[in-house]
């Protein structure tokens, strides 16, 4: 590997360092007292409680999984703190009243809180460690009906709509984390796009974890009912601690008769240092449920930050008719490790899925590709195509590419492909004899090899996440 | 597993191990004798596989547990016609065992050949070296239970040495017949291909009665520098059977394997075929193709495991099911750190033919270096609509349209095998099996 | 060859079709006489593939109004091979790739399928082997050629020449040929071509589907039509095609286009 391509890759984090504000946190450790304290500082009804409660007895009985191809030290769960708010919490009139230090902290990281000062069409809503500080164009959303604000607010304000739904894509007993984020989570976005409304802007979250031992719990809950769409956006960021933060969110989407979710998210959290030293362990379970005939969920995904991620959204194609996307590009360098892909679930009839993996690994690190596409007997004519791809930069890196596929109906149609590159010398020299020189040469050849992907991302987000891998890759290649 | 819970199943295996132990026609070796007992304590420290363990996710072997088949010990006497039909005419070199005991009566081999071929103790005796320093040493016993079983109850089996440079014309056609119901066998075959010897196997599971029994049997291989070896392997034990088997296969420097393996028979049958590139420049092709129908269940595992640069692998496994049958393949590649200019490519093709069949398939790439070629790929489905249309617009029935193309589908495979009589006979067996009105 | 004396072959008449719901043949009248040479030109989408696929019966197109008669015999209810066994060939424009049929075995299979509709004998692998092997002569084809998969690996020239080849062996009453000439350089196209020459006679007849006029230098068609939306929107002689090559289609549409056309 050449020394222009090594050099390429090894720029600092930016988003790193820490906002000073003074934060309510819970005490270390989890028992049932802290997870009462959580529920009564955010005033929950009695029913949220239980729920709460029921999945820390499940979560007790859990253990932690094995089976990914990651590894690091045991995790103390009770050496993390469950809550931590900015101080002081109290109701906020308007976006004015937000604490400046948060304002400017947000502004520094390219996210527009003011609405006067958006640059683009997009509804904002900001976590802060475990707390949502500000929601944008919220009136505007309202006049067509929709519902967009934190999970606490809907809790207090749509408690019928949180609890008809909440749990019932993940329930609280699915796997490990997501046990442990049912009994602690903190906040999220909810949102509600009634009967036939299509969202007129993106809607998109922020989150960011500020407090070094604190974990981020959150919890987003998407419901688009009959012929509703919307497009959703995620944005996460931390500073740089030498300790690692746990993560463990839970995102459900429910989609009904003809109604459309896409969701994309680009996870820049913090990824430790070159020696592996920090970063957040990102836990978490994504999953949407195509309830509807001709429902449509897509993810896009774009992964470069974390120390550790284990992501699978998936799609559970219950409606008839209902298509099922995965868009992901992963990348890692130094000693970080990706385990993440996707599940498919056909089980109405006339299903469609498609999955287009992208990962590319640097450094030390590990990517892989984890995937399952199940066509269950109901599912007649079920169709998938999916396709795997990655690319190594240096000789110490792996990737790993693990589809499980089950086929039960033998009118389904599934076809996997995947296949393995490296940015050749000769590619390089070609490129170099034209002119241009090996930065310029890897990242095009790497958002060529992304492109599938980044065409599937709002277009700011796109000219962010390609801004984003050529930077996480400088001087990998050399 | 911190504490293992043994099942009876088990226990009663160890128990009859201990009893049984003098009885083995292997030679008082005490080389031999620490394998076995090592194997046996294997056994104590190990567990049955259950669906639990990701290995064995797809394949439920609790039907086994509930039928503890003995081991065979008195082979039924059997003469050339009993077992004509299994027979290659262009076949002359055999080396045949009937329920576990080696038939010299059946057995044959050119000596003029140079190929060294019969039973594993005679072999263990006049090459004590060449076999200690490879039995037991290639498969894997330490983490595979029925590896070790079948290695801590090695009575005799299967010894083949082709020495260095020697190009054996006739193909070596190894032949286990299981001739009696309720019992167990555990075959054991050890090919050692010398720098620069070529050869080429046929390796054969059959039974002369539908009967339920177990076969646990174990190949080892190992192919020195620029060995040539071809491995045909056909599995058609009764459709009552439990078949068990693990091959490895170790292969040296600018050294080709190339393997054909069919699955045929059995209720419930695991083939792991575990294969390492330990050299470099050191290739293989390996092919199969399962057909299966009824209730049966077949899980090949295969590993291929590039340690060495320069390395290339090929592979096509495709399963025709139909029935309720229940197809699982899956197929790991590993490059490991170093293993710089891999090539390797593998497909995993199914065909569903009944709407209660079912096939699982994982296919996966573990790649630890950069300069590498690896692609793989499954499909599972129907057969391919506009291949129907073409063979249908040049004036073939649907039905006919269909069977060609079935048996066109498993032909694939069929195609790839090197002795002209079994690729008769498995064409003739395939056609069969794929032809419906 | 026009012969004013000879009979109707295939009538097609007011012919709609549509594949996953949409309609693609629009009202499509066509008639062809024993002995005819037609060719059917138009632009990419203009419907004339999937004229010739609904000829033939593929089964993702739906006829869904008018008839189509060959030599009288309805033929919107009757299944692909049917056709086939009817005198119907189609010449595919991509031939599909089967792997682990042998080339020999499937045009055997083909060739006694169609022999024994019409009574006559089937051919043993042996007689087959010498039989096919002078056809292939014809077309210059390799031997090898036949104990390769059908298709599989083959290179464009060699798709089509297999596609003459089997029309050889049929010896359809109506070949339609689709862009028989994409992929072909000049050599293979005319051996193409010569071997479609050899097989046109007074009782059969030839549909040339084609963009191109390349392909009308070397089969001499006696009718030229052009296909538009679903439609046969002008016939005319040879001449047209090679109008069309000169001036494009867009002057079918204008008034000098139209002058143009009334005296071809």
């Amino acid at each position: 590997m050449s020394a222009a391509l090594q050099h390429l890759v090894n720029q600092p984090y930016k988003h790193g360092f820490v906002t000073n504000i003074e934060s309510d946190v819970a005490p270390k450790g989890l028992n049932e007292d802290v997870i009462r304290l959580i529920s009564s500082k955010k005033n929950e009804p009695e029913w949220l409680l239980a729920f709460r409660l029921e999945a820390y007895q499940r979560w007790l009985d859990m253990t932690e999984p094995t089976w990914q191809n990651v590894k690091h030290p045991k995790i103390d769960f009770q050496a993390i703190s469950y809550y931590s708010a900015p101080k002081p919490k109290k109701k906020l009139a308007s976006m004015d009243e937000v604490d400046p230090e948060l304002l400017r902290t947000f502004e520094k990281l390219g996210v527009p809180m003011h609405e006067r000062a958006a640059l683009a069409w997009v509804a904002v809503d900001v976590i802060f460690d475990s707390v949502s500080v500000a929601t944008t164009y919220k009136e505007k959303l309202a006049e067509v009906g929709i519902i967009f604000c934190s999970i606490s607010e809907a809790v207090q304000h749509h408690p019928e709509l949180v609890k008809q739904y909440l749990g019932t894509v993940v329930p609280p007993g699915d796997n490990f984390y997501a046990a442990l984020n049912s009994a602690v989570f903190t906040d999220g976005s909810f949102c509600y796009i009634p009967k036939g409304v299509k969202c007129p802007m993106d809607l998109s979250t922020y989150f960011r974890i500020n407090t070094q031992e604190s974990g981020q719990f959150e919890r987003t809950l998407i419901i688009a009912e009959e012929g509703a769409s919307v497009s959703y956006l995620e944005g996460c960021t931390a500073p740089q601690f030498d300790t690692n933060q746990l993560h463990a969110a839970v995102v459900e989407l429910v989609a009904l008769d003809n109604a459309d979710i896409k969701y994309s998210t680009v996870q820049n959290w913090y990824a430790g240092d070159e020696n592996g030293v920090g970063g957040i362990y990102n836990f978490v379970t994504k999953r949407g449920l195509a309830k509807g005939r001709n429902s449509r969920i897509s993810w896009t995904q774009v992964e470069t930050g974390s120390a550790i991620t284990w992501k699978y959204p998936s799609c559970i194609l219950r409606g008839e008719n209902s298509v099922g996307e995965f868009y992901s590009v992963a990348v890692t360098n130094h000693h970080q490790q990706a385990d993440t892909g996707t599940k498919m679930i056909h089980i109405g009839r006339n299903t469609r899925s498609t999955i287009v993996s992208k990962g590319i690994s640097a450094g030390q690190s590990n990517s892989s590709y984890r995937g399952l596409v199940r066509i269950a007997p109901t599912a007649t004519n079920a169709r998938n195509y999916s396709q795997c791809d990655s690319m190594l930069i240096g000789s110490q890196c792996g990737a790993h590419t693990f589809p499980y596929i089950q086929v039960q109906n033998n009118s389904a149609q599934v076809e996997h492909e995947a296949s393995t590159s490296k940015i050749g010398e000769d590619q390089l020299f070609y490129f170099a004899q034209r002119g241009i020189d090996a930065e310029e040469a890897v990242s095009m050849i790497i958002n060529g090899f992304c492109k599938e992907v980044f065409q599937q991302l709002p277009l700011e987000f796109a000219v962010e996440a390609t801004k984003l891998l050529s930077f996480k890759l400088e001087g990998s290649v050399g | 597993m911190s504490s293992v819970i043994k099942d009876d199943y088990l226990t009663q295996l160890i128990a009859s191990w201990k009893a049984e132990a003098a009885a083995s026609a292997m030679p008082a070796m005490s080389w031999l004798d620490q394998l076995r007992t090592s194997a046996a304590g294997r056994i104590e420290a190990l567990r049955l596989p259950t669906t639990r363990d990701e290995e064995w996710r797809f394949t439920d072997i609790t039907p086994l547990k509930s039928a503890l088949f003995p081991r065979a010990s008195v082979a039924s006497s059997l003469t050339g016609s009993d077992i004509a039909r299994y027979t290659l005419d262009d076949v002359p070199n055999r080396v045949v065992f009937v329920d576990g005991q080696f038939s010299a009566e059946l057995s044959s081999i050119e000596h003029d050949s140079g190929v060294i071929a019969g039973n594993l103790s005679s072999l263990a005796r006049e090459h004590t070296a060449t076999v200690a320093h490879h039995l037991g040493r290639l498969a894997d016993f330490q983490d595979d239970i029925f590896v070790a079983l079948n290695t801590a109850f090695l009575h005799d089996g299967v010894g083949i040495i082709i020495p260095a440079d020697v190009s054996a014309a006739a193909p070596i056609h190894v032949l286990f017949i299981t001739s009696q119901p309720e019992q167990t066998t555990y075959p054991r075959c050890l090919v050692i291909a010398e720098p620069g010897a070529r050869a080429t196997l046929v390796e054969e599971y059959v039974a002369l009665r539908d009967a339920a029994y177990l076969t646990n049997s174990v190949m080892e291989m190992h192919l020195a520098r620029s060995a040539q070896v071809q491995h045909m392997r056909v599995q058609r034990e009764s459709q009552q059977a439990f078949h068990i088997a693990n091959n490895t296969t170790v292969i040296a420097p600018d050294a080709c394997y190339r393997a054909v393996s069919l699955t045929l028979g059995a209720q419930i049958s695991r083939y792991s075929q575990n294969i390492v590139l330990a050299g470099e420049h050191a290739e293989c092709a390996i092919d199969g193709l399962t057909l299966i129908a009824g209730k049966q269940l077949a899980d090949t595992h295969t590993f291929i495991d590039h340690a060495k640069p320069h390395g290339r692998s090929q592979q096509l496994h495709k399963c025709i099911a139909d029935d309720s049958a229940r197809g699982v393949f899956s197929g790991k590649i590993m490059v490991r750190p170093h293993a710089q200019l891999t090539d390797s490519r593998q497909m995993s093709r199914n065909l569903l033919l009944s709407d209660k069949a079912r096939v699982d398939t994982k296919p996966q790439l573990e790649i630890f270096a950069d300069d590498v070629k690896c692609a793989h790929g499954a499909t599972i489905g129907q057969l391919d609509k506009e291949a129907l249309f073409y063979l249908r617009s040049r004036g073939l029935s649907d039905a006919a349209a269909r069977n060609l193309l079935t048996y066109a589908f498993g032909g694939e495979v069929i195609n790839r095998i090197p002795v002209a009589s079994l690729k008769q006979q498995l064409e003739k067996l395939v056609l069969v099996s794929t032809q419906v009105n | 060859m026009i012969d004013p004396n000879s009979k109707v072959l295939l009538e097609v008449r007011d012919l709609h079709a549509t594949v996953d719901g949409t309609e693609i043949l629009k009202g499509v009248d066509f008639t062809v006489k024993s002995g005819e040479i037609h060719a059917i030109m138009g632009l990419n989408g203009s419907g004339k593939s999937t004229f010739a696929k609904v000829l033939a019966g593929h089964p993702a197109y739906e006829m869904t109004q008018g008839t189509v008669r060959l030599d009288g015999q309805d033929l919107s209810s009757l299944a692909p091979e049917e056709r086939a066994r009817a005198g119907v060939f189609l010449a595919f424009q991509y031939p599909i790739e089967i792997p682990g049929v042998a080339n020999d075995q499937f045009l055997r299979l083909a060739y006694n399928t169609v022999q024994a509709q019409h009574g006559k004998e089937e051919l043993d692998p042996l007689e087959f082997d010498d039989f096919v092997r002078e056809k292939m002569k014809q077309l210059e084809m390799k031997p090898d050629f036949l104990d390769r998969s059908v298709n599989e690996g083959f290179s464009g020239g060699e798709k089509k020449r297999n596609e003459i080849l089997q029309m050889a062996l049929l010896e359809p009453r109506l070949a339609i040929l689709d862009e028989t000439d994409s992929g072909l350089d000049i050599d293979a196209l005319k051996i193409v071509a010569n071997g479609v020459n050899r097989l046109a006679n007074k009782d059969n007849a030839i549909v040339l589907v084609t963009h191109y006029q390349r392909l009308l230098d070397y089969i001499v068609p006696d009718y030229v039509h052009v296909m538009e939306a679903g439609r046969i929107i002008k016939t005319s002689g040879k001449e047209l095609a090679l109008a069309l090559e000169t001036h494009g289609y867009d002057w079918l549409h204008s008034e000098a286009g139209r002058a143009l056309g009334t005296q071809l």
